[in-house]
């Protein structure tokens, strides 16, 4: 437990009309630090929880009080609903910003908040449960009248899932309806491999998420990934901040580099895709921030699934519109309206992100741990870093191996990637093995640059021996 | 059943009385039990040293062993009373204190037999999880 006094007493007697008082960032790393920058620039005071694997970490440092909440492991530090409610309590927080992951789409948690005076800075309980829980959200959005992949509802069994799979026609996709980043994914070649997929996947989500409950759905093959993001108040106004690309991802689906504006995106399908996100949006009574991902083929739309949270890769959106999300989710909870409209946001420009990670991208970008000798980030006009390792820091083996996110900002698509591949070539990590030259070598590919690639993409230039 | 007297009753008078005996002492700490009954009364631990002579005081056990009590949990940290003090030597599990959290009242337990070292925690202090909070010598007295 530690203390320290950030908050610039000048905002006091604001915050006590409009916002919180202090808020409890239940996250770690990079998205812990990016709410408390949040938080201090709105005047809020910040309680940062962290393992003990986590003790000397950078979000630690910052927060105005740190509270250790358990072990390395996640399930008993960064998914203990017990220490982090007790937490808040004792140390009088108003509100619990969730960040992404971890507890940030379990409306059981959210609902615990609300019994104990604590407002959850994300949807309502009901919602997160309707549009969290990933099969339901089909559901949901089929009554809305939103195209849906073909697929299942929650699986009982994986006698179920053998059936769902012959009917539905291979290859399908196993989904964890909690899920998100990836995790408790797997596709379905043939009819034999379900019962291990099925397995391998609900273990994945039982531990990530601590729901193993599984969909399924016909798996488009190498579709675009693209999604809408949408921030709502509690009075029904409701816009979108336009769309991103996260086409290019793993073959675990978990996503490496993201764009917005999505490059070379009809302008008929463009707005199809932000009219059914607010559409959604309406329709479920939604409130604060949320991102719907769709699946796009050729002229063909599909939702996919809702994110009920701030996205990992928000500040792409963040640089072309120019407004700050986590600031918008924090007055949002607090009960403000939104104040501007649909055609009060303009987007300007282009962003990219890359995703810095300790992975092995020639061993199939497998995860690593250890300490970072150096490290040294880029800097310049347009580029921005999230992070929160530095020299000397660790990293555990416990956790998600996303160490930065460096967003490039350019009038053009062309002068983002030229910034990016600037900035990944000024970026230093020593320790670890990073993803930085398999981003290096994608900005590089004519599809790339073309804009015209989508999610088979890097799973290809693998295979060729391009990335890795 | 024993024919004893119980505690009760004019239990307020007989404390009283025992604390003016006591007082006039040299005594660091009375306890009585009668019919599963206790009593202890105990002076704090900075003044306990001066009614002692040098000679008397008991010459210091070397720590061998020194265990560290952590909060397992999160919450309100509050002493059993009587508290326990700095120098108290303790028979098996005993229970020292609690961690009220969301309501409930988790026990903090000495886990075997020792002599409290250090106590590193404060009545009301709101403690995190794995904050140390007494340090035990287990040595091989114990």
């Amino acid at each position: 437990m530690a203390t320290r006094s950030t908050t610039d007493a000048r905002f006091s007697k604001w915050i006590e009309a409009a916002i919180f008082r202090k808020v409890l960032i239940a996250n770690r790393s990079e998205i812990a630090l990016r709410i408390n920058r949040a938080c201090q620039e709105l005047g809020v005071r910040t309680v940062a929880i962290f393992s003990e694997a986590d003790r000397t970490s950078l979000h630690v440092r910052q927060a105005d009080e740190a509270f250790c909440v358990g072990p390395g492991p996640v399930p008993r530090s960064y998914l203990n609903i017990p220490n982090i409610i007790s937490t808040a309590l004792v140390t009088k927080c108003d509100a619990i910003h969730p960040g992404y992951g971890f507890l940030s789409e379990n409306a059981r948690f959210a609902s615990i908040c609300a019994d104990h005076g604590i407002a959850f800075i994300g949807p309502k309980p009901h919602v997160i449960a309707a549009m969290g829980d990933k099969a339901t959200a089909k559901r949901v959005m089929k009554d809305a009248g939103v195209a849906t992949t073909p697929g299942t509802d929650i699986l009982a069994s994986v006698d179920e899932a053998r059936r769902a799979a012959k009917k539905i026609g291979c290859p399908v996709l196993l989904k964890a309806t909690a899920g998100g980043g990836g995790k408790g994914m797997r596709v379905v070649e043939k009819l034999e491999d379900v019962e291990r997929a099925y397995a391998s996947a609900t273990a994945e989500a039982e531990a990530s998420f601590k729901d193993g409950r599984l969909y399924m759905e016909k798996l488009i093959v190498d579709p675009r990934h693209i999604e809408v993001q949408v921030l709502a108040d509690s009075f029904g106004n409701v816009v979108h901040l336009g769309e991103r690309d996260c086409s290019v991802q793993k073959p675990s689906h978990q996503k490496l580099i993201e764009e917005a504006p999505a490059p070379n995106l009809p302008p008929k399908t463009r707005k199809a895709l932000h009219d059914m996100a607010i559409k959604a949006c309406k329709h479920v009574g939604y409130s604060n921030a949320g991102t719907l991902e769709f699946l796009v083929s050729g002229d063909d739309t599909y939702f996919m699934e809702m994110n009920t949270r701030i996205q990992v890769e928000h500040p792409v959106t963040e640089m072309v519109y120019g407004i700050d999300l986590v600031k918008e989710q924090i007055r949002i909870a607090a009960g403000e309206t939104l104040g501007y409209t649909q055609s009060d946001l303009v987007a300007r420009g282009h962003a990219i992100e890359c995703r810095i990670n300790a992975e092995d991208s020639r061993n199939n970008f497998a995860p690593q741990a250890g300490t970072l000798a150096k490290v040294v980030f880029p800097g310049g006009p347009g580029i921005r870093v999230d992070t929160a390792i530095c020299s000397g820091s660790s990293v555990p083996p416990y956790y998600d191996s996303m160490m930065a996110k460096v967003v490039a900002y350019g009038d053009t698509r062309d002068a983002a990637i030229a910034r990016m591949d600037r900035a990944l070539r000024e970026t230093v990590i020593e320790g670890v093995n990073t993803t930085i030259s398999a981003c290096l070598d994608i900005l590089g590919t004519h599809e790339f640059r073309s804009g015209g690639y989508n999610i088979g993409f890097l799973p290809r230039l693998m295979a060729a021996s391009v990335v890795g | 059943m024993s024919d004893a007297p119980p505690l009760n009753g004019s239990i307020a008078g007989r404390v009283r009385d025992l604390v003016e005996t006591f007082v006039q002492t040299d005594l660091v700490r009375l306890r009585i039990e009668r019919d599963g009954e206790e009593f202890e009364i105990r002076r704090p631990a900075a003044a306990g040293p001066q009614f002692l002579t040098q000679a008397e005081t008991p010459a210091p056990v070397a720590a061998v062993n020194i265990e560290t009590v952590r909060a397992d949990l999160v919450g309100i940290f509050h002493f059993l009373r009587p508290s326990p003090i700095e120098g108290d030597v303790l028979d098996g599990d005993r229970e020292l204190g609690y961690v009220e959290a969301l309501g409930i009242r988790n026990p903090v337990r000495t886990h075997g037999p020792g002599r409290i070292v250090s106590i590193l925690c404060a009545d009301g202090d709101a403690v995190d999880y794995g904050r140390p909070l007494f340090e035990m010598d287990r040595g091989r007295h114990f």
